[in-house]
């Protein structure tokens, strides 16, 4: 079990800045994840972390010990690959037993690990069993066997669940978390699915061209998203541009045209009166009754609505031609075309500096 | 602007990164073997061209530009008529050695294309009765039978007795005098019966690999027929053309199997491979550098064209194309018009190049040619090849040097191709180059480096080819069909490492595996099938290898593999044409079998020399 610092990673493929400068440290024992769309650098990272891609400049550290130049095989992490690559010529035993194998760990030894790791990820009796036999879901959890009979320093994941269907998905990531907390064994996952990212990580690193925009708790990231960026890939958030009129005690009053909203700054850039910015609301923050504290009055058309079983979207077009997206519980009866009103804290709509 | 210890930083980073000793044991062994035995024996012939003693001197290069290398007013007359017999003797003109051997390729190359183009056509596009017999037959004149294939042709257009003749003139009267094809022009038919099926198959491929909607929007806009073919679809086909073209122009450039069976005629020793050939060795063994200079011309002529097609036959273009076509081909049925062409044009054609085979084997169990057919059914001339020492030798040293070579090809083969395939550096690509590459240099011009090599490095060794008594050629055999043959196990070692996603490879180096372990458990069984493909068929081309073996290898007649037996048939009249058919015969045999567990039994792709 092992902390991980990565110092200033930067990568270079031809023109192509992958990774840009990045520094991050990783605590031992937390299920940390990089998040962030295709081609933010991401799964380079933690292939540079597992030692099969070099940084260009930058140094990485297993609890203070400068691995940088160590190849892969003697970093002692494992990795479960996008693709499983499991190797077809050999039964999930032996894919399984390989990694010890080279430990030089005695026959019986090996025989008791593979069957306990087997029990682990629910796939006893598949010892004999060849890779295209299997499964998609028995395929990824054979990776996940083998990289875990290993007891490596560090767990890293490359987005394993891509490949499976949606409900094996939701299954499977349960199972990942349950194993890493039992086994207290510090991962670093990566994944494009921000759903996936939030119910499983201890922290998120949000990445975007390279670069670490975010690092948070999902909680943290999920009610104070730093840049609009975060806020628009993270959720379902409606995104809405005004300018400010004026600041008060953190409560911004922004101006939507015909409207004002009252919202709180989450970034530590000053806004000042005068400057555009965007204004970030929740779905799941609006209400159709007021209640404590400060809150905001919005009036519109519904001109959508989609009912998702145990919740529903509307969604309702404002005066000024944007929409805002809002979820309702299930049984509340909404008809197209008319006119709603719903109210939201002023201390949960976000305003961030407009981006373009 | 970089400065130099950000660059220095950068490129350390990155060997230390790419590399580790296994891989640097790889590049080294490929660099160094290529070098040793190819380059610097290359290298060394042509540098002897350019020297008198010890001086810089353009003196050879002067006097092969004679008028007995170049003569541009031609001597002789093309054909003779002699009334006696009614027969019209056919041989082709005297142009002097080099424009000789360049019009015998030309004239090759263009016969060899024509005919492969509308064969591979008609096999691509078309669909008819009897279409996959005619495709296996048109593969025969690819099974290798060097000297009596050639003999095959002369026999069948003897005047008198050949097989032509008596059925063109004497059965059927269609011909209004009888054909004795000799000379340079018999070398050009043997030659182009036998390389055609080079073209045929490039362009086959390309032909496969064409995009069926170009030829539909084509036809769309109005273009038929010949005019689609010709402004379509031949053009999209070039490259298979012009890769199987400029292959069949090198191979005709440095045959020996026609010339030497023909060499009868005086107009065909002067050809380039036989004048290299017959003053290979004079008797006080002194090399001639007037035969360097003409072998720097042969290498010139052929690196020109290697390297005009070397994308097309590196190993990356080779793996691509034996993934298989993605396209579902244009397929129509023949008409009546067409029909008839297939049937009564094309087919007897290509059973016509299929006759040196066939008269291989035919005269293989026969105990005399003396009529139109082989006569005698014999199982002898098959016997003695196994119970007669003096034949039996010759044979088991040919499997013997094939099989060394072997070990050696599949060594060299899978560290090129490694390095070529999997290796982030910049310039890997050179490996390719450098495993693809002895596909084209000739053979004897190899012949005269390794001479040049042998003699300055090992001197008064049982390696010195100028002690015929105390020379062994063995291991100078086996290097030289090791480096010839390379090429078609490393393409197809490249093959099977494209189909091996590298992440397999990362998976086990990230479980605590090194390089050699991960290539020894991971790699190499999932690449077994290409390794020993690409050996049994760098194996067959190893035991009928010409060009070194009747050269280098004739030196001390004890120790000459199987090719030099057949040679000496009609170089020193030495030895049976029936016996030579025989070991014919079974060199086809073994590429039968091999062709069959590749195809069959492996399901890889069989690679035909220059294919």
């Amino acid at each position: 079990m092992v902390n991980v610092h990565l110092d200033k990673i930067t990568k270079k493929f031809g023109d192509v800045l992958a990774v840009d400068n990045v520094t991050l440290d990783i605590a031992d024992g937390e299920l940390f994840t990089l998040l962030g769309p295709s081609g933010c650098g991401k799964t380079t990272i933690l292939r540079i972390i597992a030692g099969l891609e070099y940084p260009d400049s930058g140094r990485i550290f297993f609890e203070n010990e400068d691995v940088t130049f160590k190849k892969s095989y003697e970093r002692n992490v494992a990795m479960v690959f996008q693709n499983y690559a499991l190797w077809p010529h050999m039964t999930v035993f032996d894919n399984i037993a390989f990694g010890l194998k080279i430990k030089k760990i005695p026959k019986n030894e090996i025989k008791e690990r593979v069957k306990k790791v087997l029990d682990l990820v629910q796939l006893s009796g598949l010892e004999n069993r060849y890779p295209t036999q299997l499964s998609g879901g028995q395929q990824q959890r054979v990776a996940l066997a083998r990289a875990l009979v290993v007891e490596p320093k560090l767990l890293l994941l490359d987005e394993p669940l891509s490949n499976l269907d949606a409900k094996l998905r939701i299954e499977m990531r349960e199972e990942i978390k349950r194993i890493q907390k039992s086994l207290k064994i510090t991962t670093v996952y990566v994944t494009h699915d921000q759903e996936e990212s939030m119910s499983i990580s201890d922290r998120i690193a949000i990445l975007d061209k390279g670069k670490v925009l975010q690092i948070g708790t999902p909680k943290e990231i999920y009610e104070r998203p730093r840049n609009v960026f975060i806020a628009s890939f993270i959720g379902r958030s409606s995104i809405l541009k005004g300018i400010v009129k004026d600041i008060t005690n953190n409560y911004v009053t922004v101006s939507l045209g015909t409207y004002t909203i009252k919202g709180v700054i989450t970034s530590d850039i000053n806004v000042k009166p005068g400057a555009s910015v965007a204004v970030i609301f929740r779905p799941e923050d609006f209400e159709l009754e007021p209640k404590s504290g400060h809150y905001n009055i919005i009036e519109g058309d519904v001109d959508m609505n989609m009912f998702l079983g145990s919740y529903q979207y509307v969604r309702l077009n404002l005066e000024n031609n944007s929409k805002i997206l809002i979820k309702l519980s299930p049984d509340t009866d909404i008809k197209l075309g008319t006119k709603l009103k719903v109210f939201i804290r002023a201390d949960q709509v976000n305003i961030l500096p407009w981006e373009s | 602007m970089l400065k130099i210890s950000e660059i220095s930083q950068k490129i350390s980073r990155k060997i230390i990164f790419e590399t580790d000793p296994i891989i640097l044991i790889f590049i080294f062994i490929s660099i160094i073997y290529i070098t040793v035995f190819l380059l610097i024996p290359v290298i060394m012939m042509v540098e002897s061209a350019f020297l008198f003693g010890d001086s810089f001197t353009l003196q050879w290069f002067s006097n092969i530009l004679s008028s007995f290398y170049i003569n541009i007013k031609s001597q002789g007359s093309f054909y003779t008529y002699i009334p006696r017999i009614n027969t019209l003797y056919v041989i082709g003109v005297d142009h002097g050695v080099i424009l000789n051997s360049l019009i015998v390729a030309t004239m090759t190359t263009i016969i060899a294309s024509i005919f492969g183009v509308i064969v591979a056509f008609i096999l691509a596009r078309y669909e008819f009765l009897g279409k996959k017999i005619l495709r296996v037959i048109t593969l025969i004149p690819l099974l290798v039978t060097p000297f009596v294939n050639a003999y095959v042709i002369k026999k069948i257009f003897d005047p008198t007795t050949g097989l032509i003749n008596w059925l063109f003139y004497d059965v059927l009267h269609v011909i209004p005098w009888r054909i004795w094809l000799d000379g340079l022009v018999a070398v050009i038919v043997t030659q182009s019966i036998t390389y055609y099926p080079i073209v045929l198959l490039n362009v086959y491929a390309s032909l496969m690999n064409i995009d069926p909607s170009l030829e539909e929007q084509g036809e769309n806009l109005g273009a038929k027929g010949f005019t689609l073919f010709r402004k379509i679809t031949l053009p999209l086909a070039f490259p298979g053309l012009a890769a199987g073209a400029t292959l069949v122009f090198i191979f005709s450039l440095e045959d020996l199997s026609a010339p030497i069976v023909f060499q009868g005629h005086p107009y065909v020793q002067k050809l380039m491979s036989f004048q290299i050939y017959s003053n290979f060795i004079r008797p006080t063994g002194q090399r001639l550098p007037e035969i360097a200079a003409l072998a720097v011309i042969m290498l010139a002529i052929a690196l020109a064209g290697f390297l005009l097609i070397r994308k097309y036959v590196s190993m990356k273009s080779y793996a691509m194309i034996s993934r298989g076509g993605r396209w579902k081909p244009r397929i129509r049925k023949l008409g009546i018009k067409g029909l008839i062409i297939v049937y009564f044009f094309i087919t007897p054609l290509i059973i016509f190049t299929d006759l040196p085979q066939i008269g291989t084997i035919v005269l293989a169990f026969s105990s005399r040619w003396s009529g139109v057919f082989p006569e005698g059914f014999t199982l002898n001339n098959l016997m003695q090849i196994f119970i007669n020492p003096s034949v039996s030798g010759y044979v088991m040293r040919s499997i013997i040097y094939a099989l060394s070579a072997v070990v050696i090809i599949i060594i060299i083969g899978i560290a090129t191709a490694y390095v070529a395939n999997r290796v982030r550096l910049g310039g890997v690509t050179i490996f390719d180059t450098l495993a693809t590459s002895p596909i084209a240099i000739p053979g004897i011009v190899m012949a005269v480096g390794y001479f040049y090599f042998y003699t300055q490095f090992f001197q008064g060794t049982f390696l010195d080819p100028r002690n015929p008594l105390y020379f062994d050629p063995a291991l100078i055999l086996i290097i030289a069909y090791s480096v010839r043959r390379m090429p078609f196990t490393a393409r197809s070692i490249y093959a099977g490492l494209q189909q091996v996603h590298y992440t397999l490879e990362e998976a086990s180096m990230n479980l605590g595996a090194r390089r050699f372990k991960t290539i020894r458990s991971i790699v190499m069984p999932l690449i077994a099938l290409n390794i020993i493909s690409g050996a049994m068929i760098s194996f067959i081309y190893s035991i009928s290898e010409v060009s070194v073996s009747v050269t280098l290898g004739s030196i001390n007649i004890d120790k000459s593999p199987l090719t030099v037996y057949m040679a000496n048939v009609w170089v020193s009249s030495v030895g049976s044409a029936q016996i030579a058919a025989a070991l014919g015969l079974l060199l086809m045999l073994i590429q039968l079998s091999v062709i069959i567990i590749v195809t069959l039994g492996f399901k890889q792709r069989y690679a035909f020399i220059g294919v």
